[in-house]
Formats: structure tokens, sequence, C-alpha cells
């Protein structure tokens, strides 16, 4: 900071994407991280995931089906959504990702449907919650391979164009030269992926705590934070030694606001305590789990909220503080409280237990 | 100093200019520099630009509040802004001095704010102008992130984005911009840039050894010209941040 230079007036520009932008990118990353956790067991049935990938499509779908909701709502104009359809602007990412995302959730409904089915039509036999319902959704309860992994290709299109998109959308960003890294979208997939391991950890330890899913799930989630750890690195070495103008500019931009050094430390803190712990103590289930999530939330706000803290041609940073209504903290609990919803109501037709238990048939096969 | 600055002592009669143009009389020295009548206005060949002499802006924030009211610009955002910074001098006896900086749209001819509209609802116009269609845009913000400048804000009345338009309402009237029409210390300059007989065009020439854009390395092309900027202010300010920022009310 140049102490000869001392703005006495200028404008404070408010944060523009609302946390309701945050909630959004966090469930949609956790949704298409589920999503390919989902693939060994339901797909390729490798012994010892069907437990695990049932449970990731039980969250790829929760959490893929509250996003968009977040996303309209940050949206100034939520009534005007169909606009993206009727004007579509190549040059936008943002344009491009309306697209994608009915591609997606089309292709995990279908998909998500056609490995559910049996157990859909189990629940209708067992004549528990909503049995009726569950009935009818079965449509027959029959299982068919080639439909399933037809669906899991569109699905598959879809979360990696999502998963592009959500990314570029951020990273072209100019103006806000902490955004404007390439390696930005693939810091975003990491932790999205490394969260919907924690996810699951969690749905896997409050149903059937299966040990051996749990060490599995850990070892995994290690990798992811090794992976994020190494990126990161990667990002500060780019920036430091200046070999990437765009790296440097980002690290310029945030790196003598002391706010920013505690959340870089708090970030790499995280990383290396749940890498530790999920790769020492794998039984840690619940803390890894809760961890990861943490992360990948954490990251998100921080780059986001944070990002939108730096003013583009004023001195120093503007600073936050959440609002109490709809564009602010409602907006994050409003998404919470949306997700739970869904939660409840899949798992009363699709109960946690049985999709974590019901694994050997798969498995076996 | 030299003949550039010369030559915009010399602009000095455009504040007069600005008075006889709300009479109706026709002005011929700044004819160029006024909006001419709305008729030629709609050829689409003009390119509307500012040129900002730093060095006759007083501060006074007389465009700031002419804007607010022009525009019906909600308690706490702004359209435009003088900003303004106190800066340590080393060659007075004053401790320090006073630096301003009036801000609004660049109105570029590269922006970065159009091709990010997933609707297509920023445009540009054929005289160079850069709108917003209100009736499209959803609101989404990505125009905001992507201007360079800060010179974009979601308008919580409208729940649309908004930003200084050149006061096209006026100037397709033909008149001048409101921030113009009230510059105290005859700063603010508005013109077409493509008539290069006129005042404005001519202005710009002799001003162009010194005249400077915000942020040029990033090629946006800005149609606000500035005479006097310093160096220190083209980019993000280097310095201590602002001891009073408006904010604008949660949701009224
Ligand atoms: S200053 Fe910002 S809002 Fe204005 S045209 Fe340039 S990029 Fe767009
Ligand atoms: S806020 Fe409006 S003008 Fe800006 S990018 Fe979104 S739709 Fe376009």
């Amino acid at each position: 900071m140049n102490p000869n230079i001392v703005e006495t007036i200028n404008v404070a520009r408010e944060v523009a994407w609302l946390p309701w932008a945050v909630q959004y990118l966090f469930l949609i990353g956790l949704s298409y991280g589920a999503w390919l956790l989902s693939l060994p067991g339901v797909v390729f049935r490798r012994p010892g995931w069907a437990g695990i990938s049932r449970l990731a499509l039980l969250g790829a779908l929760v959490c893929g089906l509250a996003a968009p909701v977040a996303l309209l709502a940050d949206l100034h104009q939520p009534g005007r959504f169909w606009h993206f359809y009727a004007y579509f602007t190549p040059t936008s990412w943002m344009s491009w990702g309306a697209f994608f995302i009915p591609v997606y959730l089309g292709g995990l409904l279908i998909y998500a449907w056609l490995a559910f089915r049996p157990e859909l039509a189990r629940h209708a036999q067992s004549g528990g919650k909503l049995a009726g319902m569950a009935g009818v959704l079965a449509y027959g309860g029959h299982e068919s391979r080639g439909a399933l992994k037809a669906a899991a290709l569109l699905a598959f299109i879809g979360a990696a164009l999502v998963a592009l998109y959500t990314g570029a959308e951020v990273a072209v960003v100019q103006a806000r030269p902490l955004w404007n890294t390439p390696l930005l979208p693939l810091q975003f997939f990491v932790t999205a992926f490394a969260g919907a391991v924690g996810l699951v950890l969690l749905f896997n330890r409050y149903s059937v705590r299966d040990e051996a899913a749990n060490r599995r799930l850990a070892g995994v989630l290690a990798a992811t934070q090794a992976v994020a750890l190494a990126v990161g690195a990667l990002w500060l070495a780019l920036g430091v030694s200046g070999i990437s103008p765009v790296h440097a500019r980002a690290l310029a931009e945030v790196g003598p606001s002391a706010n920013w050094q505690l959340s870089a430390l708090w970030a790499v803190a995280a990383t290396v305590l749940t890498l530790v712990l999920a790769w020492k103590r794998p039984g840690s289930g619940l803390l890894i789990g809760l961890l990861a999530l943490h992360s990948a939330w954490m990251m998100r706000w921080s780059i986001f909220i944070g990002g939108q803290e730096v003013p583009k041609t004023g001195a120093g940073y503007y600073t936050y503080s959440l609002p109490l209504g709809p564009e602010g903290l409602m907006g994050i609990v409003g998404t919470a409280g949306l997700w739970v919803f869904l939660f409840v109501l899949i798992t009363t037709l699709l109960p946690l237990d049985r999709l974590a238990a019901g694994a050997d048939d798969n498995a076996a096969a | 100093m030299n003949k550039a600055s010369q030559n915009l002592q010399g602009a000095a009669p455009v504040s007069v200019a600005r008075r006889n143009f709300l009479r109706g009389v026709p002005v011929v020295t700044a004819a160029a520099v006024l909006a001419p009548a709305p008729a030629i206005a709609s050829t689409g060949k003009q390119q509307w630009a500012m040129l900002i002499d730093v060095r006759k802006c007083i501060g006074c924030q007389a465009c700031t509040v002419s804007c607010i009211q022009e525009n019906a610009v909600p308690e706490g955002s702004f359209r435009t802004v003088v900003s303004t910074y106190s800066v340590k001098l080393t060659d007075s006896t004053q401790p320090a001095g006073t630096y301003v900086l009036p801000r609004l749209c660049n109105h570029c001819d590269n922006p970065p704010c159009i091709p990010v509209c997933p609707v297509s609802a920023t445009y540009k116009r054929e005289d160079g102008i850069v709108a917003v269609d209100g009736d499209r845009c959803v609101g989404c913000a990505y125009c905001v992130q992507a201007c360079p400048y800060d010179a974009r804000f979601i308008n919580h009345d409208t729940g649309k984005a908004d930003k200084c338009t050149f006061c096209a309402h006026r100037v397709d009237a033909g008149l001048l911009p409101a921030c113009v029409e009230t510059c105290v210390g005859g700063a603010r300059i508005f013109g077409d840039i493509n008539n290069s007989e006129g005042e404005f065009a001519r202005l710009l020439k002799d001003a162009q050894p010194q005249l400077k854009v915000l942020k040029p390395e990033l090629e946006t092309a800005p149609r606000v010209f500035y005479i006097g900027l310093d160096e220190r202010f083209t980019g993000k300010v280097e310095g201590q941040g602002t001891l009073w920022k408006p904010r604008s009310l949660p949701h009224a």
C-alpha cells in the first residue's frame, strides 16, 4: 500500500453476485462430484463400491435439484429466466450454462431413475411411507443396463459441460485478477469432488457405518487433498515467480490483505488436516467428511464474495457484511432448507440404509 | 504550458456555449461539442465521447448530484462520482494536495461488459453509447463483474443492470449529458469524435500528447478521455481505502 495516497471520497460497489451464487456453485459442484462417485458402483459394478455409489447418486440428486433454485434466486429478475433460452448469446459462458444445466440434470434424472427403479419397486412392496408413489415411479422396477449406460453417457457430457462452464464463467473475468487464472476451474473441480466425497462419508456414517466403504472413501479423499495442495502450490509458485503474469496479478491483488492471508492460511491448514486425518485415521469419517465439505464451501465463499470485495479502481478493499435478508443469510438458510426438504423426500422413497446396504446383489454381478 | 493546454484554456467558452444552448441559441464555436439536432442523431454517424480535463475539475460533485437527479439513481448508488484523494506532496510547503478524478462508464469501444451478457441485453448503439435494454436484462450481474472500471451496479429499484448512459435520452433530444451541463469547472466536454471538422475532434487532437484513458493495458478502448490524468490513478489506486463510503440501503 502506498501511504502517500488516501482515498477520501469514492463509491463502494456492493457485492452483485450474492451468497445465492456461492450456494449454487457449491451444490452443483457437489452434485457433479457425487455423480462421478456413482459411476464405479452403478455403472462399472466395481466390487465394494455399490453402497458408496448409490449414496453418492442420492447426493448428486439432492444437490443437483437444489442448485438451480439457488441460481435462479441469484438473478435480480428471476421471472425472466426464460430470456436465457429466447436470447442465446454464444459469447457468454453464462448463456451456454443455461443450456448445459438441463443436459446435466436431464441426464442425471434419467440415470438416477434407471439406477433406482429396482429399489423403488422394493420400497413399494415393503409398503413403507409413500409406497404407492414409489410403485408408480418404479414403473415395473425393471433393470435396463443398456438404457442406464446411455443415460450415464448423457449425464457425463452434462456434468463435464457444467464443470467446464462454472469454472470458465468465473475464470474469464479479466476485470477480477483473482478470478482470472486458468487454474481456477481446476481448483473448483478438485474441491467440488472432495466435497462430494465428504458428503458420501456423512451419508455412510448416518446409515450403515460400513467401515470398508469409509476407508475406501477416506483414501479417495486423501488423494483429492493432495491434488488440491499441489494445485495450490502451483498457483502460488506461478504467482511468486512471475512466470505467469495472470497469477502474479491475482497474487498482487489479494496478497497484501491481512484478511486474505488468514483465509489462505485457513484453507491450507484445513486441507493439510483433512489429508493427514484421511490418511492416518481413515476411521474419522464424520470429521473428515465435514472438513471436506467445509473446505469446498469456504473456497467458493472466499473466491466469490472475497473477490468482489476488491475494488477495481478504488483504493483498499470493500468490506462485506452478510445481510440478514434474502440477499444474504436467508439465501444460505433457504438453500439449506430446500436441500433438507429434498433429502427427506427422496430418502422416504429410497431409505439411506437400504441404498447403502442393499448392495451385494449388484456388487456380486 | 504547451500548445495543447493553451487550446484547452481556449475551450473555456464551452460553459458559455452551454448556457446559450439551453436558451436554444445556435452557437457556432462549440457546435460540434454540443449534441446537434435529433434528426442528425439518428443517422448513426456520430460516435459520442467525453473529454475530462482533470485540471479544471474542482471536485464539487455537482455532476454526481445532477446525474442522480436526472436519472433517478437510487440512494447510495452512483453512475458517476468524482473520486477524491489526498496525496502527500513532496515539492511543496503544503503537506498534502487533493487529487480529483471524475469516473463514469467509459462507453468502451471494446467493452468487456457486452460479450458476457447472457441475453444480449447490453449492447452498443450505433452512436457508440453502451446501453442496457431494460426489458431484456435478467439482472444476472455478469456485466457488473466484467466491467473493469466498477462502472456498473444492480439498481435496487429496478433489479436490472445500471450505469451511465451518457444521458442517451438527452443526447437523442439534442441536449448535453446532465453532468456536462452542470460541470462547474468546465472540466467535462462532450462531443462527436467522428466529426473531424468539429470542435471536439480538434480539442482531442490538440490534447493528443497528454491524452490518457483508464487501464489502457486492458485494451477496452475507452471513449472517455482524460487530460491531466496522473499515472498513479489510471488503474486500481494504490493507497489507503476510502474513509467515507456511501452504501446503498438494503432494498427499500
Ligand atoms: S466502462 Fe464498463 S460498463 Fe462502461 S462500456 Fe466499459 S466495460 Fe462496459
Ligand atoms: S445484468 Fe442484465 S445487462 Fe448485465 S449481463 Fe446480466 S442480463 Fe446482461
